[in-house]
């Protein structure tokens, strides 16, 4: 459903991508894996819009993607939860649901849709009216997904979902996205966490300074020698 | 110092702080959402003014059933100066977009004051409609009719831009623009048009205030600058994205003016205010009342 | 390198030497007159660009150094103080001002909007309060006027404008001037590299004052009436800007080909549309920050770039920036 050829891109004259190609199938789960800086980031922010490639193309569902602007992609299905999650903190917790079904397509189903997330999250349900600003490190990134689904994904990108939880937590929150992903959510995981990612994954890549350099079932990964060594000690 | 005289200065300070809130929202707004500061709003206010003024002498259209149509005009030309100017500062770094704006600004701001004195004279203009000069005297303090009108309109103003932002769908769209962009961006808000509505929205504001000025006090070409100004105080002394913090801001403003013309010197009313403002920019940068939301 | 900086030295030395020869080639006091008004907006733009321009900290109430610099040198040369003497206060009382918002704004490192809104809202209480103390006219003594030389003028602003830009090439060219480039361009990685941003400011700022200030006395010497608070209206806050822009702000020759620029052509407008040449201005500044930002400068580079690039092979297609939303986060 989504399938990128030969990306370039990056900032100004720094040149971070070097013809990435990735594809995810429908309702599948593929984790994109590799070390800081690798370009794992750009990759997410190229599908999702929020930066343009210099070459290549990027489709999804059949459509060229690369002059669409952000919010547009968004419309048709693809919904990123930023690295942090970036929940907006001076609001409650439903209005930052609410603002995640802000798309036309969603919004006529917000009520069954905000439901389903209080079903997944039962947290979030017992905080709506907190101002998303007080809840602890995993609550928001919660709220982060749950919020991303609101905006009924057909595609969800997923940015370090587990980045500075405690690993309880992370395992919590991957059992939710396999949950999510059951549920006919493809996903695209970004991950440093690079065992459970693949672990969860049913495909994987591995980038490196902005190139893909492995491609592989999760497990033929983690049993992979280099990845082995570089990742998993 | 008899109560009365110490009950009216208290009474004007209020008329005018609440004028001064009306007008400080409008650039709260547009620097809360677009991080563009925009130091020509006094100037667009004026032009709020200068509309109603038109619309009186020219047609005879009552200055307050006017507002809208002043409004209108502010939406207009907001349009204009963002879609020509300001659209093109909208991609740059925080840093970068305030310090350009606010270059862009105040060369905006001496196009409009000078177009202005060519339009209407540097002579002060008021709009005096039959009602004018009714004043209201409750316990020896005298109250003119269209300044508690103004004011009332003022809160009026005030209370819808908050249920508007609370309550809508577009104005929780605005407020986490506000926050965060490029979040906002991954929520399928089209961040763009929410800049442009929010620009549109602050000038409307100043036309709306500009008119009030108009009516109650008066209008003059070089008072641009003055008002960019008592915006700019209020907006340091309130916070920027609380519109409560606005207009208590503006009324502490008013009033403060209002006693140092009583007890100082009518010469220093407008002095006052400045120093406030200083001593706030220095002590609490986030403002005295700073909501800076999240 | 050095062949050119010799020539640019030597074509300077010229025309300082041509500008003092003027007056001799029988030139019309008329002429003389609007040289000086150059001189004194090539002041007035110089000391502007040193805070503004090289430490990128906007300063929209350069008024307030310009007034206080009038109104002592005046004070002090109506009260028989030597001109000299009149002329080192008319930049130190400036510079002493500045420190009063300079210190508490830097050292609490103020976001760069609220000093640029603080210097306005500083002039702006200078204006109002000198226009409520002294609500007068200001006159040169009665023995300058009655016999006014514009000859030893002349020669004394020439003078002064010559060490302003001395002072601001000097300041540039030094390791000083470099550390005022690194904290305007990233105060944090300028800091790291030992600059002490808030000590660079302050000295800028300081610099800032004092030659506009100095060009205050400048014109309170030349000038033989004026409102007090004249000296304090926001055009001499706005004006200094619009030079520094149009010129090439950020540059040593920026403000003094802005400052030029800027007299000729108002000259030119006075005359052909009258008043309305406050609004051309202000739409050329608008167009000169939007598309211009190096301001003639840049665009005399650009133009050269552009006749070399023609004699040259065809240079490779610049890198294309990525449209769309590519923006670090707020």
């Amino acid at each position: 459903m989504l399938e990128l050829e030969g990306v370039n891109a990056g900032y100004k004259d720094l040149q971070v991508l070097w013809g990435v190609s990735l594809r995810v199938g429908e309702g599948e789960l593929v984790a994109l894996v590799g070390p800081n800086g690798a370009g794992k980031t750009t990759t997410l922010r190229i599908i999702s819009g929020l930066l343009k490639p210099t070459a290549g193309s990027v489709r999804f569902l059949g459509r060229q993607l690369d002059k669409e602007p952000a919010h547009r992609i968004v419309e048709m299905g693809i919904v990123q939860v930023p690295e942090g999650g970036r929940v907006f903190t001076g609001m409650s917790v439903q209005e930052n649901l609410e603002l995640g079904a802000f798309t036309a397509r969603a919004r006529k189903e917000k009520e069954q849709t905000m439901k389903w997330v209080y079903q997944l999250f039962p947290r979030l349900e017992e905080r709506r009216h907190q101002r998303a600003g007080t809840l602890s490190g995993g609550e928001r990134q919660m709220l982060a997904i749950g919020r991303a689904l609101m905006a009924k994904p057909r595609l969800l990108l997923l940015d370090e979902p587990s980045f500075g939880l405690a690993p309880i937590l992370v395992e919590q929150i991957f059992e939710m996205i396999a949950e999510i992903n059951r549920q006919g959510v493809a996903v695209l995981l970004v991950e440093q966490n690079v065992r459970a990612a693949l672990e969860l994954a049913q495909r994987a890549y591995v980038i490196e300074n902005g190139r893909i350099v492995g491609e592989g079932s999760g497990d033929a990964l983690l049993s992979f020698e280099s990845v082995r060594s570089a990742y998993l000690g | 110092m008899p109560t009365t005289m110490v009950a009216q200065s208290l009474a004007s300070g209020i008329l005018v702080g609440a004028l001064y809130g009306l007008a400080a929202v409008g650039l709260s707004l547009v620097f809360g959402v677009t991080k563009i500061l925009n130091v020509s709003h006094g100037e667009l206010l004026m032009l709020g003014g200068y509309t109603s003024f038109w619309l009186f002498t020219l047609f005879g259209v009552d200055p307050f059933a006017g507002i809208p149509l002043s409004m209108f005009a502010l939406v207009i030309i907001g349009l204009i100066v963002y879609q020509l100017l300001f659209s093109r500062l909208i991609k740059l770094p925080t840093e970068d977009k305030i310090r350009t704006s606010l270059l862009v600004g105040f060369g905006l701001g001496l196009m409009l004051q000078n177009i202005a004195l060519r339009l209407w004279t540097a002579d002060n203009r008021g709009i005096t409609p039959s009602y004018a000069g009714a004043v209201l005297t409750v316990l020896g303090v005298r109250l003119p009719y269209v300044r508690v009108a103004s004011l009332v309109i003022a809160f009026v103003f005030l209370l819808a831009l908050q249920l508007f932002l609370q309550k809508t769908y577009t104005g929780k769209a605005i407020r986490a623009t506000a926050q965060d962009w490029e979040a906002a961006t991954l929520m399928g808000i089209n961040v763009h048009r929410v800049y442009l509505l929010s620009f549109v929205l602050g000038t409307a504001l100043a036309g709306a205030a500009g008119t009030l000025v108009a009516v109650g006090y008066s209008v003059e070409p070089v008072m641009g600058l003055h008002w960019t100004l008592k915006a700019l105080i209020v907006l340091v002394m309130g916070g920027i994205g609380s519109i409560a913090g606005t207009l208590i801001g503006g009324l502490i403003l008013g009033v403060t003016e209002s006693a140092a013309a009583v007890w100082i010197s009518g010469n220093y009313r407008h002095v006052v205010g400045l120093a406030i403002f200083i001593l706030v920019l220095l002590i609490r940068p986030q403002g005295l009342f700073g909501a800076k939301e999240g | 390198m050095t062949i050119k900086k010799g020539i640019s030295l030597a074509l300077l030395v010229i025309g300082v030497v041509a500008l003092g020869l003027v007056p001799r080639m029988g030139a019309s006091e008329s002429l003389l007159n609007l040289l000086i008004l150059m001189f004194i907006y090539t002041m007035l733009a110089t000391s502007w660009n040193i805070l503004g321009g090289y430490t990128g900290q906007v300063n929209l109430g350069h008024a307030a150094f310009f007034g206080l610099g009038t109104l002592t040198a005046r004070m002090l040369y109506t009260g028989g103080c030597p001109l000299p003497l009149a002329f080192l206060v008319a930049g130190v009382v400036p510079v002493v001002f500045s420190m009063l918002i300079g210190v508490p704004a830097f050292r609490l490192r103020l976001r760069g909007d609220y000093f640029t809104i603080g210097t306005l809202a500083l002039s702006q209480i200078l204006y109002i309060t000198i226009g409520n103390v002294l609500p007068k006219i200001t006159y040169l003594p009665m023995a300058d006027i009655q016999n006014y030389q514009i000859l030893p003028r002349y020669y004394i602003i020439l003078a002064l404008t010559v060490f302003t830009i001395g002072v601001a090439y000097a300041l540039v060219k030094s390791r000083l001037g470099l550390g005022l480039v690194a904290v305007r361009e990233n105060e944090d990685a300028a800091e790291s590299l030992g600059v002490n941003a808030f000590a660079h400011k302050l000295l800028a700022l300081a610099v800032s004052a004092f030659l506009g200030g100095l060009t205050g006395g400048a014109y309170a010497y030349y000038q033989p009436s004026y409102y007090f608070n004249y000296t304090f209206s926001p055009p001499w806050s706005l004006e200094p800007v619009t030079m520094t822009f149009i010129g090439g702000v950020g540059t040593v020759h920026g403000p003094v080909i802005g400052a030029i620029f800027f007299v000729l052509l108002k000259e030119w407008l006075v005359l052909r549309v009258g008043e309305y040449h406050l609004i051309i201005f202000g739409v050329l500044f608008i167009l000169v920050v939007l598309f211009l930002p190096g301001g003639l400068v840049e665009a005399w580079e650009r133009i050269r770039r552009l006749v070399a690039r023609r004699t040259t092979v065809k240079a490779t297609a610049p890198t294309a920036c990525a449209g769309g939303n590519n923006l670090p986060g707020n």
